[in-house]
């Protein structure tokens, strides 16, 4: 049974006694005064609303009777600094927000972050599911930490093979999914004959992913080195591993590739790819599409609200995420000093 | 004295005058969509009741869940288990081959897992939910031609050439089955005293099940996780994805129009709709609401079982989004069936004498299941 609310406490008297000598709204800070739930924050003050032809009327506050108070320049910069979104976000930015988490975890476990779907296709139980299973299948397998623009060898079960396993080495130029549906491609020459094969990271027949070398492109994907040149991914399959500091940054590989004349497999220059070398690409393309091409690579993205919304997780919902997968590792960490 | 609904209801001669398309079980009665029962309003705008402070309000509400949560814990299973005072149960049925039909669950679909068999295979498995439900009502074969919801359909009946064979063979009875207890003042007084009859809170689904005499249970009675066990072929029924209103084309898989040829204004339309000078015959396929419609997924095997979350992971998958309702059931399946008379479940339902020594683990797996913290063998 719940406990009674005291009929004594100062608050609801004070409260009810104000409410009807003097006749008139209760204030918020009165509501809150002696009760244990907060003031509202920042977040929740409801900026002042000009009047607009089309809109709904709002009075002049000295009309209205009531007066909220215009936010504060500040009080607007923390609103826009909290809800993760704007025009002074990046995604570097928003990921140093959760700094609680060390940035190791969230360059191991990408795929932990939930999936950017509607909220109505997602749910917080099966997120938790892909987490555990996720991690348990990390004490079968040591999952290196990739990128795309990786250089990774990956051996699978093989029934037909000659020792049962089968070796590939590739670049890594896709990286697609969350959690145990997490796919990567990797991409190499074979006897002159490009082949891009498409793993999952969850799958059991994998025997081993070895990181051969550790690092970063410019773009979240490589497709573009379809139409490049077999060199940009000719990798020896007999590579030996580059060794890396976790500690250290993801060095970050800024080569522009020239890509073959056209046709080509998809209209690379409007997709805002980086790692292209655009000078060269135009030289290709008709002025209609340069400048087409140009209008879609300006910088109004970091305006548009929306496209950030739907296509960003939510903080809160990633900051849960690495939270949970943090634990997680430390209990997979005292379970490899174990078998140790 | 009860009926039989098909001694009152005189069968009409089949109607030849009609194609096929009439008789196909899409068409179907406006209320059939309404879920059952439609003639009681189950939800109730809240009343604000400016007596009342913040305060007390909460408390009366946190009162109310409380009520909820003891009715719910008393009537569970570990509550029946522990009980040294109660008689024991009556003398449990056993199954009949061909004759008997168990009770369903009420489940939640949440979403999807990928799982791998241990040779190497990968399956998809649906992560259904099963929440507190309790058994309201049976209702026996000979009362079904009283049974309100069928009383209703009496002009829809009579206008059919045939009837559905559960209504005229009568070898199933109803059993209805509540599911997700809640805060009273949700609902209408008419809602809860649905529930009144059986001592129970009320809920906000109420289902139907198809069950066999012997197989019946008695309000009140609980129904758990291990009604089904991993490996059990289930058959689960629930409302399709609603796509909204769509074309034809969508819709039907309709060819349309082409794009291009001097094409006037014929892209992506129905073209004729036959006749002949006469009407346009029921049944013909045209734009409509596509989905929002009962499907079922049948012969479905339990691959998992968790009874931390009280999950079922079910192979495949099944229709409707991600939480919404659905029912699971023994498998109609005449395969599963036979199978079923080599291997009993638990008749009428899991009780908790049904468990084994040491209780459950927290993850039950199909033998050819292969759990994340194992390495794959395959054989040579």
């Amino acid at each position: 049974m719940p406990p009674a609310p005291s009929a004594a406490a100062g608050s609801c008297a004070l409260s009810l006694g104000s409410r009807f000598l003097f006749g008139c709204r209760v204030t918020a800070a009165h509501r809150f005064a002696a009760s244990p739930v907060q003031p509202p924050s920042p977040l929740h003050q409801q900026p002042h609303l000009q009047p607009c032809r089309q809109g709904r009327r709002w009075l002049r506050p000295e009309l209205r009777g009531v007066y909220k108070p215009r936010l504060s320049p500040e009080a607007m910069k923390e609103f826009w600094r909290l809800s993760g979104i704007g025009p002074d976000h990046s995604r570097a930015k928003a990921a140093d927000q959760q700094a609680e988490v060390p940035p190791e975890i969230k360059r191991l476990y990408q795929e932990a972050l939930p999936p950017i779907v509607s909220q109505d296709y997602r749910d917080p139980i099966v997120e938790s599911l892909h987490r555990a299973e996720m991690m348990r299948r990390r004490r079968v397998i040591n999952i290196p930490e990739f990128h795309v623009g990786s250089i990774l060898a990956v051996s699978v079960m093989d029934k037909h093979a000659p020792n049962k396993v089968n070796r590939f080495v590739g670049l890594c130029i896709l990286r697609r999914h969350t959690g145990l549906f997490t796919t990567f491609t990797l991409r190499n020459m074979v006897d002159q004959v490009c082949v891009q094969i498409e793993y999952e990271l969850y799958s059991p027949s994998i025997v081993s992913i070895q990181l051969l070398k550790l690092e970063r492109r410019l773009d979240d994907n490589l497709l573009y080195l379809m139409d490049a040149p077999h060199s940009h991914c000719t990798i020896p399959f007999d590579m030996v591993p580059e060794p890396y500091s976790r500690n250290d940054p993801v060095p970050v590989n800024r080569e522009r590739v020239r890509l073959n004349p056209p046709p080509w497999m998809c209209k690379w220059h409007l997709h805002g790819y980086q790692g292209i070398d655009l000078e060269h690409l135009y030289s290709y393309l008709s002025d209609k599409d340069v400048a087409k091409a140009i209008e879609f690579s300006k910088a109004y993205k970091r305006y548009d609200l929306l496209d950030q919304y739907l296509n960003r997780v939510p903080v809160p919902d990633a900051d849960y995420a690495f939270k949970d997968i943090f634990i997680q590792h430390q209990e997979l960490l005292q379970h490899q000093q174990q078998q140790q | 004295m009860a009926t039989a609904p098909h001694t009152w209801l005189r069968l009409v001669p089949s109607c030849r005058s009609y194609s096929k398309a009439t008789r196909l079980h899409k068409i179907d009665y406006p209320w059939k969509d309404e879920p059952k029962p439609h003639w009681v309003r189950q939800f109730e705008a809240r009343r604000v009741d400016a007596d009342l402070t913040p305060e007390n309000r909460d408390w009366l509400r946190q009162w109310r869940l409380q009520r909820v949560r003891d009715a719910v814990a008393s009537s569970s299973e570990a509550a029946a288990a522990a009980s040294p005072l109660k008689e024991p149960p009556a003398a449990r049925p056993l199954w009949t081959p061909r004759v008997s039909q168990r009770c369903g669950l009420v489940g939640i679909k949440l979403g999807i897992l990928p799982m791998w068999y241990r040779n190497g295979q990968k399956v998809h498995t649906t992560v259904v939910q099963i929440p507190d439900q309790r058994v309201l009502r049976w209702v026996p074969p000979e009362d079904l031609g009283n049974y309100a919801s069928l009383r209703e359909m009496r002009p829809y009946r009579l206008n059919q050439s045939f009837l559905p064979r559960w209504l005229t063979q009568q070898r199933w009875g109803l059993q209805l089955v509540g599911a997700v207890p809640a805060d009273p003042a949700n609902f209408t007084a008419q809602w809860c005293g649905i529930f009144k009859a059986a001592g129970l809170p009320p809920m906000r689904k109420i289902s139907r099940f198809l069950v066999s005499p012997d197989a019946s249970l008695q309000p009140g009675a609980c129904l758990g996780l291990h009604h089904f066990r991993v490996g059990d072929c289930v058959d689960v029924v629930a409302r399709t994805v609603n796509r909204g209103f769509q074309g034809v084309m969508e819709r039907h898989l309709m060819e349309g129009g082409p794009a291009a040829h001097g094409s006037t204004k014929f892209h992506r339309k129905m073209g004729s709709a036959a006749g002949g000078g006469g009407p346009i015959y029921r049944g013909k396929r045209m734009p409509g609401v596509m989905g929002n419609r009962f499907r079922a997924a049948r012969s479905l095997p339990v691959l998992r079982v968790n009874t931390k979350h009280r999950l079922l992971f079910i192979k495949g998958f099944t229709p409707g989004p991600p939480h919404s309702y659905c029912q699971i059931m023994d498998s109609w399946m005449l395969d599963v069936r036979r199978s079923l008379d080599a291997n009993p479940p638990p008749m009428p339902t899991y009780f908790a004498e049904d468990a084994p020594e040491g209780g459950y683990p927290e993850d039950v797996y199909h033998p050819d299941l292969l759990p994340y913290d194992q390495p794959l063998e395959l054989p040579d």
